[in-house]
């Protein structure tokens, strides 16, 4: 009995990607994603989300407003690997490219009730001022091969341990540069629920 | 509703009957007062009455408890209140009532009757008005009680309004005291018919037009606030007190003007006042008033109080600070407040015991704290702003502190010592000539005298002489007879001798200071007689003596008195000695007279003795000792005593005529100018210019700062002038300067150390005296001029007698001392730092100083040193002190004498660690971030450890108990299982080994990043600005890789393109018995000749037009999944179709490591689709068709996944892996025969099959991980020289510069995980001899056994075994022994047979389809090159187009490695002659020759015999195991075996061993044809090398035989193990099914 419904706890997670201060970029649209441990399993609502493109307000907040929902269940019966929210902006450059705007990401709250949470955005920089230009001019500005990085804890150091493998470029640091561009609200509901059968 | 039964409804019913009505209203109108806070109590009361008047008590009870606190009410009838309140609401209340309404009945019995009355017609209009006017304010409430009833309406109120008050404020419930008032009012008022208005009710009545409206108009709108949205409640309330009063229409009356009366009461309450008797007010006097306030108040006084008032009787009062103890500071308090505390105290508490021995309060140290324990309170922002201001501090160094035990908190910071260096003087020098000498001593000598001048210790001494004479005087003064002449007689000695002693003294002093002068003068003297002699003058020092007459006669009196003085004393005191001397001669005379006396007896004795024994008297041995007669002292005489003391006084002191002579020294005489000294003194003078000296200032023995050179002045003098500043940290521990001198520009030497004191607290900079501290050095320096030198002698006689040597010395004047800070704090360190250099007045409290560092470890001993101190415990600045001896001491807690990390981790445990491990949960989750592979991707861990299974660990418990265990069960042969072992021992010992650098990310992994482009990519990009945005013919671009962390299941899908096949055997028709004996023939001639000409006739005559020759689909299997085509038709048949299979990782683990383990095969699998007529009955064929469809299994292709993986996508045309025996197939020749197609006729020799494979998305292989690996392997160890290394490298890195996409390979890593030279590895080795007597004549012949040999070594990719980690090349002697290996394993081996063969062989690095980088072998064999697959053991000339060779890296001999810089790297199109340098790029060259490197191959292989009797056993399992497995895979049919023909196959399977797999094709189906004629037959071989079971099953299972489900199908499977040297087995296996033919 006990392995067909092992005890687990419920999160649930309902909330909204608010508003985003991006003071030098308009037009932008954010994703959002979950990153969680082993043992987490979402239950029920959408894991993932891409929000409309929003302009900014006209008046002195020049805020950019999306009120995206998320409405997400996850179980578990670890509270290690905590779901993290990972979000992640995007909006047209000058030429029009889309380009990633920043990353952030943040654990869902472990307390029952309303948060509000504020989160600092960044973007990974260009290796070197070349790159830098040359990317800005082509549009192809540097990207994470996925979002969830910047919930993990992987791959931070080792840049600072293999300092990259662009054997054109004279200069390599040896850690990516990140600038941070902006930062986005959200507003997260959590509760968290324990579901356990009582022993056979 | 709870029935409360009890005393209150015994009352209320008599009420009910009897009460007078007037009562209950005035209840209502308190009631009514109290709506607007109570109303909802007061609904839960009465809406129950409404109902059941009698009962109703009960629920009054409730409604009490509700008053309390509870606003809830019963539910139930609140729907009816709301109507009833509705209605009530609406009616006009500004209307009267009307008292008329219900008039009719008086009985209670009837109310309810009337209260239904009451809500249909009248409405209680004047009710609800009178409601209005309820919210009278709450005195008024006091004044309805009803006791006033009891009287009149309104005399009496107000003192029954208190009692009323009271009642209620009895935190009773009003309603209650309501009733007891009630039953009160029962009692006076019987006489009362029921229904008959008493005199109150009348006056009432009658009063009632009195009825102020306007008032209650007023009024309305407070009610209406108060009573909020009860307000409808409150009305209905209104109206039921009448109800609960009686049934009388009186009552409403009653209730009305009862409520009018309320309101009326109002307005006559001052007429009510009228009636009362007026009295004067109550006065008291001022007087009175105080008095009692006298008596009352206690005002304490503002006097101080007289300290014998606050101490007990007859005590004095004590001072403890005045005892030395420390009492700490008192809290600062106004001297009057402290006095009125006194005061009161005194007075409060007469046993005084607030006030100390000293008679003052009881105070503890001041109690406030210097600093607020509050953070400041934040205003606005700005402060905030100001509060984030940013402080700069400077880096402040740690301080260690090991060795301070007491640390009360230093406040640990930067002090500063200041080191004031003034100058330095030599009192020696090398340079000095003879004149400096006498100068440094005149000079020292004048220095001594001025010290001495200064103190006059001769005049002190004078005057104490003086004094004690005086005393002695007065002592013996017989005037003051007041204290015992022996205390006189005892102080008068203690002055006698101390007189004596003061004298001594002075005149040693007097000496001194005489011989000084005289000193002086005479070297004055010497120096003056050297200055003519030498006629030069070096020192400007010149002495000068002055006389100071005194007056003659006072100084001769004075004298004189001196001397007459002394003399008197001197002479008392021979006195007192003669007497002495008298009694101790006295005494001693009388001792010997004594002794004369016994002397004498015993010479009588003696005598008579002797007479009568002469002999005695040499017996005798002690000679009696004769005491001489003491001599009488001499009395003094005084003239002596006289002479002496004159002399004396002659000798030490200046006679009274002789002039006081000060010497003065000035420095005001001349130095001789160079130009009129001798060369000897120029020379000098100008050594003594070159020097310079300079000062190193050392801290705790370290420099820490040095003086700037300043060169030594003609005066031997130097001056400095500088002032350091040294940040410490510590208590300096000693603090030196060095004196250094440089002469000329050679380095500088050291003269001396100078220890300078440590300066004590209170020194701080400004006040520090300067002091000289002398230094010397014992350097020996002779000089060649005038100057003497140092520890040399030299003398100033000119015959050279009375030698000096002296040493270089010298005074360094300084001063030390504390700096101040800018708050004016000197920077000194804590006392408690200080630990040496302390002296005399801190020795006491400094306990360091005193005791020694050491002694703070013994804790006894610091302790002693408290108590010998007497330090005071009191004393905070001590306390940290005393609770450590205290603790120390006590042995309650010990000091441990170890440190221990993490010490409160046994506080943070929350449970043992027993416990820890024995919970399942943990263990799960600790398993698992170790990553052990059988939890490395679990998910979901159970919360709870009863829902963890056992079994989930026994898994990895038997993986761990059988590491050692070699277990036979799953893999049938012994000798693999062994191997697999220890394979994969050292995978794991491997993969613990990179298990860390594993981990690291490149940049690339992480961050998606154009490269920068260069020009012609600019350039392009440019100009496909210009490009058309679509253009018609797209191009395939390039997709996006993808790193495979963040992928799932389902994302990664396995394409698979069909392209075509060629070559596909065709069926053969269904052969009658009577054509085989021609057919065998003709097979024959086909073999040998080939002759088609007669072959394809027959062969499409054997076909009906209509048929078609094979109709072959392709399916795909991968992990279980399976997808196939849509079926062609033809031996060519073009598919061209797209299949999709989903790729799922192992344990859905989809990082890099992981997919490059992934071991499963893409199988290809090619069937025939037969399509047979099932018809039984040939007259329905008109009617229905009906057939079977059966596939025909004709060859595969395997891909493993690994390779797909690395190689991101594959693309070519594959040999087909066709059984050697495909029975009813033969491959269809004609078509190329007839095409003509004679060039590539012998390179079709098999089918072949264009594909197109890839991963979708493309994942990015772990290449660059397992470069670093490589990379990092080959810097683990190696016993390679390290020039070669080197040169590997460099070769590598040239090659990789000119072909970065070439493989090229000088150095790989060995099983033991070292780098070796890859030419090692290659060196002749014997294949074994059975394959070499097989064709003993036919070289090339056995060379192909040899390859088919090596080939059967089962094939296993490192990267695999090896997790992607790297490539382990194993030596052949290994590979042969684990029986696995990787193509380079199996090429090595190849080559190294080749070799032993004599033939010319290379190791050929490349690529090849489908294996990706790989090993071949190149052979040179009669003008041509072959090469050789190792793994297949198929060789391909070197224009075989279908090699799947593709590109060739480097080729390596046994003694070179040669590497392809040609412009093509395809085989077909390069020359492999390596002689060329232009072509192939050695590494041994002229420049680099071949050093002879030794291999790390055996000499010989060693080949023990296979044991047959163990591969028959095997084979037996073998065919069991198959067998069961096609019974399995067929669950719903029957399963037969056909025995005979099994038997037929497993005769057969050895000749197709023997040979090889090639040409038996037809021989065998002739005889199967014989001996199953009647079965239509389907079945081909498999052929193996041996590695393990479950390939073998897996290659059965693929050919999908199991899957025909004709009903009458039987099986035939037959297995044969041909056992070959070393325990290589190859291993046929021959499945068929057959169908007997009706």
């Amino acid at each position: 009995m006990a392995t067909a419904s092992p005890s687990v706890f419920l999160l649930m997670v309902n909330g909204q990607v608010e508003s985003a201060q991006f003071p030098e970029y308009d037009d932008l649209y954010c994703k959002y994603c979950f990153v969680y441990g082993q043992d987490w399993a979402p239950t029920a609502g959408l894991e993932e989300g891409i929000s409309q493109i929003t302009s900014k307000s006209q008046d002195v907040r020049q805020a950019l407003v999306w009120n995206f929902p998320i409405d997400v269940t996850f179980k578990s019966t670890n509270p290690y690997g905590w779901p993290q929210i990972v979000l992640s902006v995007y909006g047209p450059d000058v030429f029009g490219n889309d380009v990633v705007r920043g990353y952030g990401a943040v654990h869902v709250p472990f307390s029952p009730g309303r948060h509000k949470r504020t989160i600092p955005m960044f973007v990974p920089e260009s290796t070197s001022k070349l790159q830098k230009f040359t990317s800005w001019f082509m549009g192809r500005r540097p990207e994470y091969t996925d979002p969830k990085v910047v919930a993990q804890g992987e791959g931070r150091e080792a840049q600072l341990r293999t300092p990259g493998h662009l054997h054109a470029l004279p200069i390599v640091p040896s850690i990516h540069r990140l600038c941070s561009p902006g930062k986005v609200s959200t507003l997260v509901t959590a509760s968290c629920s324990f579901a356990c059968p009582a022993p056979a | 509703m709870e029935p409360q039964p009890g005393p209150i409804p015994a009352k209320m019913n008599p009420r009910e009957e009897k009460v007078k009505i007037i009562t209950e209203e005035f209840i209502e109108n308190d009631e009514d007062a109290d709506m607007g806070r109570q109303n909802k109590n007061s609904k839960v009361r009465r809406q129950p009455r409404k109902k059941q008047p009698p009962t109703a008590v009960p629920k009054e009870m409730v409604s009490e408890k509700s008053h309390l606190g509870n606003p809830q009410e019963p539910v139930q009838e609140e729907p009816k209140t709301r109507l009833l309140s509705m209605t009530v609401r609406r009616g006009p209340r500004s209307l009267p009532p009307i008292p008329s309404t219900s008039r009719t009945g008086f009985a209670e019995f009837s109310m309810r009757g009337r209260m239904r009355e009451k809500l249909q017609a009248a409405r209680s209009k004047a009710e609800s008005a009178l409601l209005q006017e309820i919210p009278t304010p709450r005195p008024r409430r006091l004044r309805s009680p009803s006791k006033k009833e009891l009287e009149t309406e309104f005399g009496t109120e107000p003192g029954k309004e208190v009692e009323r008050t009271q009642q209620e404020i009895d935190s009773q419930s009003y309603s209650r005291v309501k009733f007891r008032d009630s039953a009160r009012k029962i009692k006076p008022k019987p006489q009362v018919p029921p229904g008959f208005p008493s005199a109150e009710e009348a006056y009432n009545f009658f009063t009632f037009n009195f009825d102020p409206e306007p008032e209650g108009s007023e009024e309305k709108p407070k009610a209406r606030h108060r009573a909020g949205t009860n307000q409808e409640e409150e009305e209905e309330e209104e109206e039921e007190p009448p109800a609960q009063g009686g049934g009388k229409e009186m009552d409403e009356e009653e209730l009305l003007n009862g409520d009018d009366a309320e309101d009326f009461l109002l307005g006559l309450d001052h007429v009510a006042d009228d009636f009362v008797a007026v009295r004067p007010a109550d006065y008291e006097s001022i007087h009175d008033r105080l008095q009692m306030e006298r008596e009352m108040l206690f005002i304490p006084s503002r006097q101080t109080v007289p300290t014998y008032k606050k101490l007990p009787e007859n005590v004095q009062p004590r001072f403890l600070e005045d005892e030395g103890l420390y009492t700490g500071v008192r809290p600062e308090v106004a001297r009057t407040n402290q006095n009125i505390m006194e005061n009161r105290l005194l007075m409060q508490d007469p046993e005084r015991r607030w006030f100390g021995d000293d008679g003052r309060i009881l105070a503890l140290p001041n109690p406030i704290k210097p600093f607020p324990s509050r953070p400041p309170v934040l205003t606005q922002e700005q402060s905030i702003k100001a509060e984030l201001e940013t402080l700069y501090k400077k880096a402040v160094k740690y301080v260690h502190s090991s060795q301070h035990v007491i640390r009360s908190g230093d406040p640990p910071g930067n002090f500063q010592l200041d080191i004031d260096i003034s100058g330095l003087i030599f009192t020696h020098h090398p340079c000095f000539s003879r004149e400096h000498v006498l100068a440094a001593k005149l000079a020292q000598l004048y220095d001594q005298y001025l010290a001495r001048h200064q103190r006059n210790k001769a005049k002190f001494l004078t005057d104490k002489l003086q004094a004690l004479r005086n005393a002695v005087q007065t002592g013996l003064d017989p005037e003051k007879p007041h204290q015992s002449l022996d205390t006189i007689q005892k102080t008068i000695n203690e002055y006698k001798s101390e007189i004596r002693q003061t004298r001594k003294f002075r005149d040693a002093e007097q000496e001194k200071d005489r011989t000084l002068l005289k000193t002086i003068i005479k070297v004055w003297k010497e120096m003056k007689s050297l200055r003519e002699f030498q006629r030069f003058t070096n020192t400007p020092l010149k002495l000068v003596l002055r006389k100071e007459k005194a007056d003659q006669k006072a100084d001769e009196e004075a004298y004189e008195a001196e001397i007459q003085a002394e003399i008197s004393e001197l002479l008392e005191e021979h006195k007192e000695e003669y007497a002495q001397k008298m009694e101790e001669y006295r005494t001693s005379l009388q001792q010997w007279k004594a002794w004369r006396k016994a002397q004498r007896a015993k010479k009588k004795k003696r005598k008579q003795a002797a007479e009568e024994h002469p002999g005695d008297e040499i017996a005798e041995p002690y000679p009696e000792e004769d005491l001489v007669k003491p001599s009488p002292p001499e009395p003094t005489d005084r003239a002596v005593i006289e002479q002496e003391v004159r002399e004396r006084a002659a000798q030490s002191r200046r006679r009274p005529w002789e002039p006081t002579l000060v010497p003065e020294l000035s420095l005001a005489g001349s130095v001789t100018p160079n130009d009129q000294c001798p060369r000897a003194e120029v020379s000098r003078r100008e050594d003594v210019k070159k020097r310079s000296v300079y000062l190193k200032v050392l801290f705790n023995n370290k420099e820490v700062s040095r003086t700037v050179s300043r060169p030594l002045g003609a005066d031997f003098r130097v001056h400095f002038g500088q002032i350091f500043n040294l940040q410490i940290v510590n208590w300096p521990e000693s603090l030196t300067l060095q004196v250094y001198e440089t002469i000329g520009h050679s380095s500088p030497t050291l003269l001396a150390e100078v220890f300078l004191p440590i300066p004590e607290t209170t020194v701080v900079t400004g006040r520090a005296p300067t002091e000289e501290v002398e230094f010397s050095s014992n350097q020996h320096v002779t000089l060649d001029h005038e100057g003497v030198g140092s520890g040399v002698p030299f003398s100033f006689e000119a015959d050279g007698s009375n030698q000096l040597t002296l040493m270089t010395s010298g005074k360094v004047s300084h001063s030390v001392a504390w700096a101040i800070g800018e708050n004016g704090i000197p920077l000194i360190p804590p006392l408690s730092q200080q630990n040496i250099g302390f002296r005399s007045a801190l020795k006491k409290a400094d306990a360091i100083s005193s005791i020694g560092t050491s002694g703070l470890t013994d804790m006894k001993k610091l302790a002693k040193w408290a108590a010998e101190s007497k330090l005071d415990p009191n004393d905070p600045n001590n306390a940290p002190l005393m609770q450590l001896i205290s603790v120390a001491t006590s042995g309650e807690s010990y000091v441990p004498d170890f440190f221990r990390l993490e010490q409160l981790q046994q506080e943070f445990n929350f449970v043992s660690d027993q416990e820890l491990n024995r919970s399942k949960r943990f263990r799960l989750l600790h398993l698992r971030s170790q990553e052990v592979p059988e939890f490395r991707n679990y998910k979901q861990v159970p919360v709870y450890d009863r829902e963890i299974m056992e079994k989930v660990f026994q898994d990895y418990e038997k993986r761990l108990r059988d590491r050692n265990v070699i277990e036979t069960k799953e893999h049938i042969d012994t000798h693999r299982a062994i191997v697999a072992k220890y394979l994969q021992q050292v995978r794991e010992s491997v993969i613990n080994r990179f298990l860390i650098a594993k981990q690291y990310f490149l940049l690339a992994d992480m961050i998606v990043e154009e490269e920068v482009p260069n020009i012609s990519i600019l350039g392009l990009s440019l100009f496909k600005l210009a490009e058309q945005k679509r253009p018609l013919r797209p191009r395939r671009k390039g997709r996006k890789k993808v790193t495979a962390q963040n992928l799932s299941d389902g994302d990664i899908k396995l394409l698979v393109n069909i392209v075509r096949a060629y070559d596909i055997p065709v069926r053969k028709p269904a052969v009658s018995k009577f054509q085989q004996p021609s057919r065998s023939s003709r097979m024959f001639s086909e073999k040998h000749a080939a002759s088609p000409s007669t072959y394809s006739p027959i062969h499409n005559a054997d076909y009906p037009l209509s048929q078609v020759l094979v109709r072959p689909f392709v399916e795909v299997s991968f992990q279980r999944t399976v997808c196939h085509t849509t079926t062609a038709e033809g031996p060519n048949p073009s598919w061209n179709e797209e299949l999709e299979l989903p790729f799922r990782a192992p344990n859905g683990d989809y990082s890099t490591a992981s997919l490059q383990s992934v071991k499963d095969v893409v199988f290809i699998n090619i069937f025939d689709e037969v399509l047979h007529d099932v018809l039984e009955d040939d007259r329905e064929r008109g009617s229905g068709i009906h057939t079977r469809i059966e596939r025909h299994w004709l060859g595969c292709v395997k891909i493993p996944f690994s390779t797909i993986y690395f190689q991101a996508r594959i693309d070519g045309t594959f040999k087909i892996d066709i059984p050697p025996v495909l029975l009813g197939y033969s491959k269809e020749r004609n078509m190329i025969l007839e095409w003509g197609f004679d060039s590539v006729r012998s390179l079709s020799e098999g089918s072949y099959i264009t594909l197109f494979i890839t991963i979708e998305p493309q994942l990015v292989p772990g290449e660059s991980i397992r470069e670093k690996m490589s990379n990092m392997l080959k810097k683990f160890e190696s016993q390679e020289d390290e020039k070669l290394l080197q040169a590997t490298e460099k070769f590598q890195a040239e090659c990789a510069l000119k072909f970065p996409n070439r493989q090229c390979l000088t150095t790989v890593i060995d099983i033991s995980g070292k780098t070796v030279f890859i030419t090692r590895y290659l060196k002749p080795l014997n294949p074994p001899q059975e394959l070499l007597n097989v064709y003993p004549n036919n070289l090339q012949a056995t060379a192909e056994l040899v390859a088919r040999y090596v080939s059967l070594i089962p094939f296993l990719p490192d990267t695999v075994s090896f997790g992607g980690i790297c490539d382990l090349w194993s030596t052949s002697d290994q590979f042969l022994d684990l029986l696995a290996g990787d193509e380079e394993e199996h090429a090595v081996l190849l080559c190294n047979y080749f070799l032993s063969l004599g033939k010319k062989a290379w190791l050929l690095m490349g690529n090849a389809i489908p294996e990706g980088p790989t090993a071949y072998v190149l052979t040179w064999e009669q003008g041509r090159y072959l090469i050789w697959n190792p793994c297949s053991g198929h060789f391909y000339g070197q224009f075989d187009t279908f090699c799947p060779l593709k590109n060739v890296g480097c080729l390596i001999g046994p003694d070179n490695i040669w590497f392809n810089i040609q412009r093509y790297d395809s085989p077909l199109r390069i020359n492999f002659d390596v002689t060329r340098p232009k072509l192939w790029k050695s590494f041994f060259s002229r420049s680099l020759p071949y050093p002879g490197l030794c291999s790390v191959q055996p000499e010989e292989l060693i080949y023990q015999r296979s044991d047959k009797a163990a591969a028959a056993e095997l084979q037996d399992r073998i065919e069991k195991i198959l067998k069961e497995k096609i019974m399995d895979w067929r669950p719903r049919h029957l399963t037969r075996w056909n025995r005979y023909c099994t038997s037929t196959l497993r005769h057969f399977l050895p000749l197709l061993e023997k040979s090889q797999g090639e040409d038996v094709e037809d021989d065998h189906r002739a005889e199967l044809l014989k001996q199953l004629g009647d079965y239509r037959f389907s079945g081909f071989p498999l052929h193996m090398p041996y590695s393990e079971v479950k390939p073998l099953i897996d290659a059965v299972y693929s050919t999908g035989v199991h899957n025909i489900d004709v009903p009458n199908v039987e099986f035939a499977l037959a297995v044969y193990i041909h056992p070959y040297p070393k325990n290589v087995l190859s291993v046929w296996i021959y499945v068929a099914s057959l169908i007997r033919n009706r």
